[in-house]
C-alpha cells in the first residue's frame, strides 16, 4: 500500500458522477484504506519529526492511551448503528470509578468485587438510558444528556468532590500491569526493562473489540440491531424484539463506560470524580472517524478501532512535536471534519 | 423512434418536429450507476401544451430519466437542450429556477409548515429581513384559487390528504411559473374524484401552454389527458406515438415486451372446507368496531373499502402491530394471544405492508439479510452465531422460486426494482413458513408483468393450504383473484361477498355504506 494514494483520492472525485463499476462492497473497502491509510500517513510523519515516536514503548504507551477511547466508541457504535446517541459515557465512567473506589476503600471489598460493583453501576445507567429510551420514548440524545448529569452529579455528591485515593497498589494492577513484562537486573543493580509487555488494558481492548465484532456481524443479535437502524418498523414487523435490541446496545455502552472508568482510575490508583469529562464526544468521533452512520444502520468496529487509533495517534505525535494543547483540539476537529467529509463526498450521487 | 438518429449539434436540425415547437428535448441520454445501466441512449422529446406520458416497468428507467430532467442526476451522456438551449443542471434548483418543476410519487412537504410556507419555502416575500406574511398569503391564495382548490392557505400542511397535498405541490409548480411539469404516479393514492379534479387542473394547464410529462401505472385512464406516450423498457427508449394512434394493449405489450393475454393467472386453488383463522369482534375505538370473518385453508379473502375504511387497520390489529381493545383471533381451533408482532409471528401469521420501502424492508440492508430477517432462528445455532453458508442458500432458494432479478444475494435492497423488493417480502414470510399472509396493496406502484408473477404467487400459496387475505384498492384485482370480499365501510365490515357472484357496482355500493341492493337475483 502507497502511504500518499488513499487520503488523496476522493477529494479528487467530482461530486455528480460516481465512479463506475464500483460496488458497494469494494466502495467500504476503499473507505477503510482511505482510513487507515491516513492512519499510515500520520505514523510515518509522526516518525519522521520525533525520533521517540517510532519505539516499543512509546507504541504501548499509544495503545494504552487509546484504549478508553476504543471501549467508549466499541458501545457507541452498537448505539450508534440503532440510531441512537449516547452523551453519558464520559460520566457514567467517573461514576463507575468513584463507585469501585469506594467500595473497596469505605466498605472493604476485595479489588475484583469492587471494580465488579463499578462495571455494574456503568451497566445499570445503561439499562436506565434504555428504558428511557425505549419506555418512555424520549430522544436518545435528552435521555443520555439527562443521565450525563445525573451520573456526574452522584460522582460529585458520593465523594464530596474530592478525588479517593489511598486504595492500595492492588487497585493499580489492572490499569499499570503488563503480560510478558521482561526485566533484567542490570550489573549495576538496577532493572533494566527489556520489554515493557502488553498493558492489562490493550488485552481487554482488543478481546473486547474481536468479541463485540464478533456480535455484529455474526450473530442474530447484530443483525438485529443492523436492522433497527436500517428501519425500524421493518424490524418490529418482522418481529425483532426492537425494545430489548436498543437496550441492550445502551447496557453495553454502559457496561463499557464502567470497565473504562475502572481501567482509568486504576491506572492513577486514585478515583477522580471529575474524570473522562467529553470522552463521549471522543468515542463518538472514533466512531464516525471510522464510517459510522449518525443516521443508523451503517457502522462496524473494525472502522471505529482505526478511528480510536488515529485520534491517539495524532494526541500522542502532537504531543511529542510539542504542539500545545489547544492547537491539538483545533486538529483534531479538523481531522474530524475532513473525514466525515471525504465520507458524505463517498455517498454522494 | 424518430429521435433516436439525431446526433447533431444543432437540436432543431435533424429532429422531425418542427423547431420552436420544442420545449424540452433530450437527446440520447444515458445514465450509468455503479453495476447498472440504467438509460442506454434514450431521447425524447415535450412540446407546449402537450401531456407526454412515459411508460415503462419498474426499473425501466422512467424515474432516472425525470430524474435527469429535474437536475437530481447528471446524465453520463447526452444532451438536455431546453427551448432551444443546452443546459446542464447542477441541481435542482437550477431545473427549477428555469421553469422545470416536479412533483414527486413520494410528496416534497414539511408537514409542520402551512399551506402558503410550502408554496413559497425558500422563496418567501420579503419585506426587509422579514418574511412579507401578507403578500405570503395572497399569493399563495392566488395559485391555489388558480386550480380552483378551496384550501386554506394558512392551514398546516399535516392535517391534509394526499389529494390536497398533491394540490399543494402543483401549486407550487405554478407560483415557479413552471414551463415544464413532471407527475410521478400522481394518482396513485388519489380517490376517483380526486382524480377527476387533477385531470380537469391538467387539462387547465394544458391550455396554458404547460408541457407535462406524465408518469402512470394506470394506462386506463391516460385516454383522458394523455397526448403523446414514449415506452422505455430496460433503459432503452422502445417508442413514442401519439396516444390515439395506439392502445392500451400494445402499450403493455412493448413494456413487457410480449403480450399478455390476461391480466390474472388462473385460479388452480380452491379453498378447503375448514376454517384457518377466526375472527370476532374485533374493535378498536374510534378505528374500526365489531370486525368478523373466516378465512378457510387455501381462501383468498379479499379486504375492499375506501381508503380510510378500516382495512389496513384491521389487518394491523390481528398481526399485532396496533393495539385493539376488544376481540379475539383464532387459528385453526387455538385461540391466540397476539400482543405485538412477534406473538404474531410465531403463531403463523405475516403482514406484507402496504408501504414497502418505510415499513417492509430494511433497505440498506441486503437480499439475503432481508429474507432471512423475520426467521433468523433457522439459520443460527444455539449460540445465535448466523450460519452464512445456509443463509447464503435460503437466499438462493427464494431467489429462484420467486424469479427475483437482482446481481447477487449481497445486493442492498434499496437498488432493487419496486416489484423484486416486493418478492423479497414475499420470500422472507415463505421462508417463516407463515400460514396465513396478509398482502396489503401487494402491487401498487409494481409493473405489470410483476404484478401477473405476484398474482401467481397468491395463487399458488393458496394450492398448498396457507390462507390469503388480498388488501387492495382496485376492484379488478379483488375480482381476479378473491373467493370472497370482505368490503369496508367505516370502520366496519359492510358485507362479505362471494366474488362469482358479485361485480364492481354491488362492492362500491357496499362500500359507501348504501348495503344491500333492492334484491339482485
Amino acid at each position: 500500500m502507497t502511504m500518499t494514494d488513499p487520503p488523496a483520492r476522493p477529494p479528487a472525485e467530482p461530486a455528480i458522477a460516481p465512479r463506475r463499476g464500483l460496488t458497494d462492497r469494494q466502495k467500504d473497502i476503499l473507505q477503510k484504506f482511505a482510513a487507515l491509510g491516513s492512519l499510515l500517513v500520520l505514523i510515518l510523519v509522526f516518525s519522521l519529526t520525533s525520533g521517540a515516536f517510532f519505539t516499543v514503548s512509546n507504541g504501548m504507551t499509544i495503545a494504552l492511551q487509546v484504549t478508553s477511547i476504543a471501549l467508549l466508541g466499541i458501545g457507541a457504535t452498537c448505539v450508534i448503528i440503532t440510531g441512537g446517541i449516547d452523551l453519558s459515557v464520559g460520566s457514567v465512567l467517573a461514576l463507575s470509578g468513584v463507585v469501585a473506589a469506594l467500595g473497596v476503600k469505605e466498605l472493604g471489598m476485595p479489588v475484583p468485587v469492587g471494580m465488579a460493583l463499578g462495571i455494574l453501576t456503568g451497566a445499570a445507567c445503561g439499562l436506565l438510558n434504555g428504558l428511557v429510551v425505549t419506555v418512555m420514548r424520549l430522544p436518545p440524545f435528552i435521555a443520555t444528556l439527562g443521565m450525563m448529569l445525573i451520573a456526574r452529579g452522584v460522582a460529585l455528591q458520593i465523594t464530596g468532590a474530592r478525588a479517593v485515593s489511598g486504595l492500595g497498589e492492588s487497585f493499580g494492577e489492572l490499569g499499570n500491569g503488563a503480560l510478558f513484562r521482561m526485566v533484567t537486573i542490570g550489573d549495576d543493580g538496577f532493572p533494566n526493562v527489556a520489554f515493557p509487555g502488553i498493558p492489562y488494558p490493550v488485552i481487554l481492548m482488543a478481546a473486547i473489540a474481536l468479541a463485540v465484532s464478533l456480535m455484529l456481524n455474526r450473530s442474530v443479535l447484530g443483525r438485529h440491531i443492523y436492522a433497527v437502524g436500517s428501519n425500524v418498523e421493518a424490524a418490529r414487523l418482522s418481529g425483532v424484539n426492537v425494545r430489548r435490541v436498543v437496550c441492550f446496545t445502551y447496557v453495553l455502552s454502559g457496561t463499557l463506560a464502567g470497565l473504562t472508568g475502572c481501567v482509568l482510575m486504576s491506572r492513577l490508583v486514585t478515583a477522580q470524580p471529575n474524570e473522562g469529562v467529553m470522552y463521549e464526544l471522543d468515542a463518538i468521533a472514533s466512531a464516525v472517524i471510522g464510517g459510522t452512520s449518525l443516521i443508523g444502520g451503517v457502522g462496524t468496529i473494525s472502522g471505529t478501532a482505526i478511528g480510536a487509533f488515529v485520534i491517539g495517534i495524532l494526541r500522542n505525535g502532537l504531543n511529542m512535536n510539542g504542539v500545545s494543547a489547544f492547537t491539538q483540539q483545533i486538529i483534531i476537529g479538523l481531522v474530524i471534519l475532513l473525514t466525515v467529509w471525504i465520507d458524505q463526498l463517498r455517498n454522494r450521487r | 423512434m424518430p429521435d433516436g438518429a439525431s446526433a447533431g449539434l444543432r437540436p432543431d436540425l435533424p429532429h422531425p418536429v418542427r423547431a420552436g415547437e420544442d420545449l424540452l428535448f433530450l437527446d440520447a441520454i444515458s445514465k450509468e450507476f455503479p453495476g447498472v445501466r440504467a438509460l442506454q441512449g434514450v431521447s425524447f422529446d415535450l412540446r407546449r401544451g402537450e401531456v407526454h406520458a412515459v411508460c415503462g416497468e419498474n426499473g425501466a428507467g422512467k424515474s432516472t430519466l425525470m430524474k435527469i430532467v429535474s437536475g437530481v442526476f447528471a446524465p453520463t451522456a447526452g444532451r438536455i437542450v431546453y427551448k432551444g438551449v443546452e443546459r446542464r443542471f447542477s441541481s435542482p434548483l437550477d431545473a427549477e429556477a428555469l421553469g422545470i418543476a416536479i412533483i414527486h410519487q413520494e410528496l416534497n412537504l414539511v408537514p409542520h409548515l402551512s399551506v402558503a410556507e410550502n408554496i413559497y419555502l425558500a422563496r418567501e416575500p420579503r419585506r426587509g429581513f422579514l418574511v412579507d406574511r401578507k403578500a405570503l398569503r395572497t399569493n399563495a391564495a392566488a395559485c391555489l384559487a388558480r386550480l380552483g382548490v378551496a384550501i386554506d392557505p394558512d392551514r398546516p400542511v399535516r392535517g391534509l390528504s394526499v389529494a390536497q397535498c398533491q394540490m399543494v405541490e402543483i401549486a407550487k409548480a405554478l407560483s415557479l411559473n413552471a414551463e415544464v411539469l413532471i407527475m410521478d404516479e400522481p394518482t396513485s393514492s388519489l380517490t376517483e374524484q380526486e382524480t377527476r379534479r387533477l385531470f380537469k387542473v391538467i387539462h387547465d394547464l394544458k391550455a396554458a401552454g404547460v408541457g407535462i410529462v406524465y408518469i402512470s401505472h394506470r394506462l386506463d385512464e391516460m385516454a383522458e389527458i394523455v397526448d403523446r406516450v414514449t415506452v422505455l423498457r430496460d433503459g432503452h427508449h422502445v417508442a413514442t406515438t401519439d396516444f390515439a394512434a395506439t392502445t392500451v394493449d400494445e402499450i403493455v405489450a412493448r413494456m413487457v415486451g410480449r403480450s399478455l393475454e390476461e391480466k390474472f393467472p388462473e385460479r388452480t386453488s380452491r379453498p378447503a372446507g375448514d376454517c384457518l383463522l377466526k375472527v370476532e369482534g374485533l374493535a378498536r375505538s374510534g378505528v374500526f368496531a365489531d370486525v368478523g370473518f373466516e378465512l378457510r385453508r387455501g381462501e383468498i379473502l379479499g379486504f375492499a373499502g375506501l381508503m380510510g375504511s378500516g382495512r389496513t387497520e384491521v389487518a394491523r390489529a390481528i398481526f399485532g402491530a396496533d393495539p385493539r381493545d376488544a376481540g379475539t383471533v383464532t387459528l385453526e381451533g387455538r385461540r391466540l394471544d397476539i400482543r405485538s408482532p412477534r406473538d404474531a409471528i410465531a403463531a403463523g401469521l405475516a403482514y406484507l405492508s402496504e408501504d414497502r420501502k418505510a415499513q417492509g424492508l430494511a433497505i440498506k440492508m441486503p437480499v439475503d439479510a432481508n429474507m432471512t430477517l423475520a426467521n433468523m432462528e433457522a439459520v443460527s445455532n444455539r449460540f445465535g452465531l448466523i450460519d452464512f453458508a445456509r443463509e447464503a442458500e435460503v437466499a438462493r432458494r427464494y431467489v429462484d422460486l420467486l424469479n427475483i432479478r437482482t446481481p447477487t444475494i449481497h445486493q442492498p435492497v434499496r437498488l432493487l426494482s419496486g416489484g423484486n423488493q416486493q418478492k423479497i417480502i414475499i420470500g422472507k414470510w415463505l421462508f417463516r413458513k407463515s400460514r396465513v399472509l396478509f398482502f396489503d396493496e401487494p402491487t401498487r406502484g409494481i409493473d405489470v408483468g410483476a404484478k401477473f408473477a405476484i398474482y401467481r404467487i397468491m395463487d399458488e400459496l393458496a394450492a398448498e393450504g396457507i390462507g390469503v387475505v388480498l388488501i387492495s384498492s382496485e376492484l379488478p384485482e379483488i375480482l381476479g383473484m378473491t373467493d370472497r370480499v370482505c368490503v369496508f365501510h367505516q370502520g366496519r365490515i359492510a358485507g362479505i361477498l362471494e366474488t362469482a357472484r358479485t361485480d364492481q357496482e354491488e362492492i362500491m355500493r357496499y362500500a359507501s355504506g348504501y348495503g344491500p341492493a333492492h334484491s339482485r337475483h
